[in-house]
């Protein structure tokens, strides 16, 4: 009898350990175009749509230091439904609303930077010795506030109207040398992005600069719209000061990178630009695929 | 020497007025509308019903079976003029199977138009367009939020069948341009055009 009992005890671990490993496999296995949605949060409660949006150009300025994005950035997540038009994002499941994609810092540590028309041995040369793994520095962008605070509103999007994008971020400054918690930006004192496809709108003196809204395209029989070439722009956030640099030694490395990068920055004295595209879907729509 | 330059200044001179006019005839000389091979005075109000309408983002075309329009014209300053002053639109839906129209709607009216004619061809060019589109459909991606159709429209005016037609060519014809957003917009249509107040009957043409 005690063999028995524990051998249907047994049946139903394994059973419930399947189920379980469905279950997990099911969050993720959308294939083709849904594969993107794989960690929008379907089952969570107040989500109605889901957002994949993938920047692959652009550029960050931030004081005196402006940084390409070469490497992919992902912006991903659940979105309610609208108030007034905006939509508010609940985090992906895997934790990365905002993917953790560092770029690196031309000229790295020292700030060497050639001149644009230098040779490219010039170029080459100058990257090797300055942005290697001991001085080079990448800059990784990080959601300084809850995915909650980050708010999209598709129609200013597509009419370059008005805030497409509120994204609170900080920047993570990476290096040997400036330890593990050098930031700019907290989740205290975030940097605030009110990013438009429109013309931004810089304090008085500070030339605006012109986003665009993309190009619509239904897919999978309008189940899907997807935004290519959308171009978010916003020059009207201020930067603090540099913190966390250095570990210990941060009373003394920090004031080296405010005077490096020129922080803090009042509001005009830096720049987002962020080349997107962006694939929308209901929640019914993800999970039927 | 001199009188050679001066042959050369004199013949660019011409030259470049005889372009001139050329581009002014094929862009400019707007027609009027004409009832009975006369001239419209006053104004009249002409109707109708389109033969078919639909609009296409890319991936996903919207079709009203029943398009209607009342459009005041006139001829003013010698040329003809007019407004879209009412546009209802009935059962329309899409050709996706996520999305079905919820409704439908055409704003900020009225729309001006006016004639033109480019190519020798006459045109019906209509400004301030915008339609509000409200798509429903439980795995239809762009629901929930109205979406605005803004820009302008030219049609081809035929005068032997009295109706416009709008499509892509006449749309670059005309330097129309139709969007939701940035992302332009394929509007396909036939109207016909008939008289409904004093000229009822009477053949529309435009010259």
């Amino acid at each position: 009898m005690n063999v028995k009992s524990g051998a249907r005890w047994l049946a139903a671990l394994l059973c419930i350990t399947a189920l379980a490993g469905l279950q997990a496999a099911s969050a993720s296995a959308h294939t083709g175009e849904w594969a993107k949605f794989n960690y929008c949060p379907t089952t969570q409660t107040g989500v109605v749509k889901c957002i994949y949006s993938l920047t692959e150009g652009g550029e960050v300025v931030l004081g005196n230091k402006k940084v390409p994005i070469v490497n992919p950035v992902t912006l991903q997540g659940g979105l309610s439904s609208p108030t007034a038009g905006v939509r508010t994002m609940f985090a992906a499941t895997n934790g990365e609303t905002l993917s953790k994609t560092p770029e690196p810092v031309p000229g790295g540590l020292l700030g060497i930077v050639p001149p644009e028309d230098s040779p490219w041995l010039v170029k080459r040369l100058s990257a090797f010795f300055f942005e290697n793994s001991l001085t080079g520095v990448n800059a990784t962008l990080e959601l300084a506030k809850p995915a909650n605070e980050v708010q999209l509103n598709e129609i200013n999007l597509a009419f370059e109207e008005g805030t497409a994008l509120k994204l609170p971020v900080k920047v993570h400054l990476e290096n040997p040398f400036l330890g593990k918690n050098c930031y700019v930006g907290s989740s205290s004192a975030p940097l605030i992005w009110n990013l438009t496809t429109g013309v931004t709108s810089p304090p008085a003196g500070i030339e605006a600069i012109a986003g665009f809204g993309g190009e619509a395209e239904f897919k999978e029989g309008g189940a899907l719209v997807q935004i290519n070439n959308a171009k978010l722009v916003e020059n009207n956030w201020s930067a603090p000061k540099a913190s966390g640099c250095g570990g210990i030694l941060s009373f003394l490395v920090n004031p080296i990178i405010d005077a490096q990068i020129g922080l803090p920055t009042a509001a005009g004295h830096n720049k987002a630009v962020l080349e997107t595209t962006n694939d929308l879907a209901t929640v019914a729509a993800v999970n039927s695929h | 020497m001199r009188t050679k330059t001066i042959g050369v200044i004199l013949a660019a001179v011409l030259a470049t007025l005889a372009l001139g006019s050329v581009f002014t005839a094929s862009a400019s000389a707007a027609p009027q509308w004409n009832f009975a091979g006369t001239a419209l005075t006053g104004k009249e109000d002409i109707l109708g019903a389109a033969i078919s309408s639909s609009m296409t983002i890319p991936g996903m075309t919207t079709t009203c079976d029943h398009f209607l329009y009342n459009m005041q014209i006139e001829n003013s300053g010698g040329a003809g003029k007019g407004k879209i002053d009412e546009l209802p639109l009935f059962e329309c839906h899409t050709n996706t199977p996520a999305c079905t129209v919820e409704a439908i709607e055409a704003k900020a009216l009225p729309w001006p138009t006016h004639l033109m004619t480019v190519a020798e061809k006459p045109y019906l060019f209509v400004e301030g367009i915008e339609v509000g589109i409200l798509y429903g459909g439980a795995e239809c991606a762009l629901g929930e939020v109205e979406v605005p159709v803004r820009g302008t429209a030219g049609g081809l005016l035929s005068n032997e069948t009295e109706s416009a037609t709008f499509n892509a060519s006449t749309f670059s014809a005309t330097g129309a341009k139709l969007k939701v957003g940035s992302t332009p917009i394929e509007w396909n249509g036939v109207f016909p055009t008939e008289a409904f107040e004093w000229h009822r009957e009477e053949s529309l043409s435009v010259e």
